[in-house]
């Protein structure tokens, strides 16, 4: 346990990683295509954001302690 | 400055982790003295821009600098919260601009200070409990009591599914619940991560007296914005969520006589 | 849960209230915080890394309401209503602007409608006076050209004239002079008629040789 768990969380911020690129790349795209609607485009992927950093915190949270 | 109290403090709380004082892991929490401490800080800091600020006040045109600021600020809150509740949302801009300011001073203070209002997870919880006790109120205010707890139970279902009403409002008031955790928790692990996180480079450059994690500020900087920017834009989407139905029809038939001709 | 803020003008007892409340959680969360009243929850809070302390927040929630509804009555609510006049008057402002914008289309267009039907109606006066004064310059030239042609027939006629008088004076001087001669060298009276005539006759006959 005590040394899976730094991996583990390598694992989580991966994940989290590749899902908050996907979401500014998707984001950027959608930028692209229709400046007038970046304001609107920037909300809703912070909300983004903030659903899939939530993701990665929990996982730490419960993680953290496996390494102590 | 901030690596440098990082640094003596960290020595100490790495101690303290070693030693691990009686099963009270948790070294870093404020007690409550130095909670109130800080709160007292941020609330200082707010009153004092505010008051400087409200001497600008005229209905005119803004010259003080510090004035200019908060109509910036406000404008910029006041978009978000258009664009997210709706019209009506102006009414809710007291509470909206009091979180982000709070949330953005306590943040801002964890840069130069060794910890902050923010970076304690009670602190946040109350924040938390404020934000969704507000939207709870809000909407019993708007669609009465058993409008507002009906809402929870989903969509209106025969009788004969009544456990799946029943379910469907167990799991809504779980997530009500989770609105909680999920706010506090993505604030404290935000700026409490970032500290950590700079403690820790702090140890990479300990033996070289170079203070890694002061390099962090611009990105610790960045979260303390987006961070306030993000509890103010669910805060307004929870609040969305809640004053929607009843306003609904006439809003939506607005915005689209509007976007009609955009497109 | 309690609220942050009144709608319509915050009343005395709601200020009032939400202060004497958010007072006694502060109070109550320093009391549950010193004596570890929720040690059951935080405990394994606190061994799965959550530094959580109900009492802190019973406290900060104390703090938050009493800061918010003072924020709100001491700053929020005036800058609210100071950008709002602005607001207003800033679209009380541009209103004015538009109306007299338009208005001054208005006028600019009625002027340039003025102008071009001005300009028409010059053109067509100058176009006018043009025709007029080509037709009477063609009229003025025939006339000129007839009477120079009129003058020139009369100059021909008068030439001719002049030409015939002399020439008959001519003749008259020669036959008188002639007959002078014959006179003085004949010496004798002679029928003076009878005479002319022959002298006539013959002058024709040499005009026709000559």
């Amino acid at each position: 346990m005590l040394e899976q768990a730094p991996l583990a969380l390598g694992l989580a911020a991966f994940g989290c990683a590749i899902g908050l690129g996907l979401i500014g790349f998707g984001a950027m795209n959608g930028m692209a295509r229709q400046p007038e609607a970046i304001s609107k485009l920037q909300i809703a992927m912070l909300i983004a954001l903030a659903f899939v950093e939530l993701v990665f915190l929990l996982t730490v949270f419960i993680g953290v302690p496996g390494l102590r | 400055m901030e690596f440098l109290s990082n640094l003596t403090w960290l020595i100490a709380a790495g101690e303290a982790h070693g030693k691990g004082e009686g099963g009270k892991q948790a070294a870093h929490a404020l007690e409550m003295s130095g909670l109130m401490f800080y709160v007292g800080l941020v609330a200082l800091i707010i009153f004092g821009a505010a008051a400087v600020a409200k001497s600008g006040l005229n209905s005119k045109f803004f010259t003080k600098p510090l004035t200019k600021l908060f109509e910036q600020l406000y404008v910029f809150i006041q978009g978000l919260a258009i664009g997210t509740i709706g019209p009506h949302g102006r009414k809710y801009m007291s509470i909206l601009f009091s979180l982000w300011l709070v949330v953005f001073v306590s943040n801002v203070i964890a840069l130069f200070f060794p910890t902050s209002p923010t970076a304690d997870l009670s602190f946040n919880l109350a924040l938390a409990f404020i934000a969704v006790g507000y939207v709870q109120w809000e909407g019993i205010r708007a669609n009465g009591v058993w409008g507002h707890f009906s809402h929870f139970a989903g969509p209106k279902l025969p009788i004969y599914l009544l456990p799946i009403t029943l379910m469907i409002f167990i799991i809504e008031i779980i997530s009500e619940v989770m609105k909680n955790v999920s706010l506090s928790l993505r604030l404290y692990g935000n700026i409490e991560g970032g500290h950590r996180a700079a403690d820790a480079m702090n140890v990479l450059g300990q033996d070289l007296l170079i203070p890694f994690g002061a390099f962090l500020l611009p990105i610790k900087l960045l979260t303390c914005v987006v961070q306030a920017l993000i509890f103010c834009l669910l805060f307004a989407v929870y609040l969305s969520l809640v004053t929607h139905h009843d306003h609904e029809e006439g809003h939506d038939h607005e915005s689209h006589g509007e976007a009609a001709p955009a497109h | 849960m309690s609220q942050i803020e009144a709608k319509q003008g915050p009343s005395a007892t709601s200020i009032i209230g939400m202060i004497v409340f958010g007072a006694i959680l502060m109070v109550a969360g320093f009391w549950a915080y010193t004596n570890g009243s929720f040690k059951a929850v935080e405990g394994p809070l606190a061994d799965q890394g959550i530094p959580l302390a109900f009492g802190k927040t019973i406290a900060s929630f104390g703090v938050l309401l009493i800061l918010f509804k003072v924020l709100h009555i001491f700053f929020f609510a005036p800058l609210d209503e100071a950008i709002t006049n602005r607001t207003k008057e800033l679209e009380h402002t541009f209103g004015e602007a538009e109306s007299l914008r338009s208005e001054m289309t208005q006028l600019k267009s009625d002027y340039e409608k003025r102008l071009t039907e001005t300009e028409a109606n010059a053109r067509e006066q100058i176009q006018a006076q043009i025709k007029e004064a080509q037709d009477l310059k063609k009229e003025l030239m025939a006339d000129a050209q007839r009477k120079a042609e009129e003058y020139k027939q009369q100059a021909i006629a008068e030439i001719e004239s002049e030409k015939r008088k002399a020439l008959t004076d001519l003749r008259v001087h020669v036959t008188n002079l002639s007959l002078q001669a014959t006179e003085k060298l004949l010496t004798e009276n002679v029928d003076n008629d009878r005479n002319r005539r022959i002298i006539d006759d013959f002058l024709a006959t040499v005009e026709v040789k000559n």
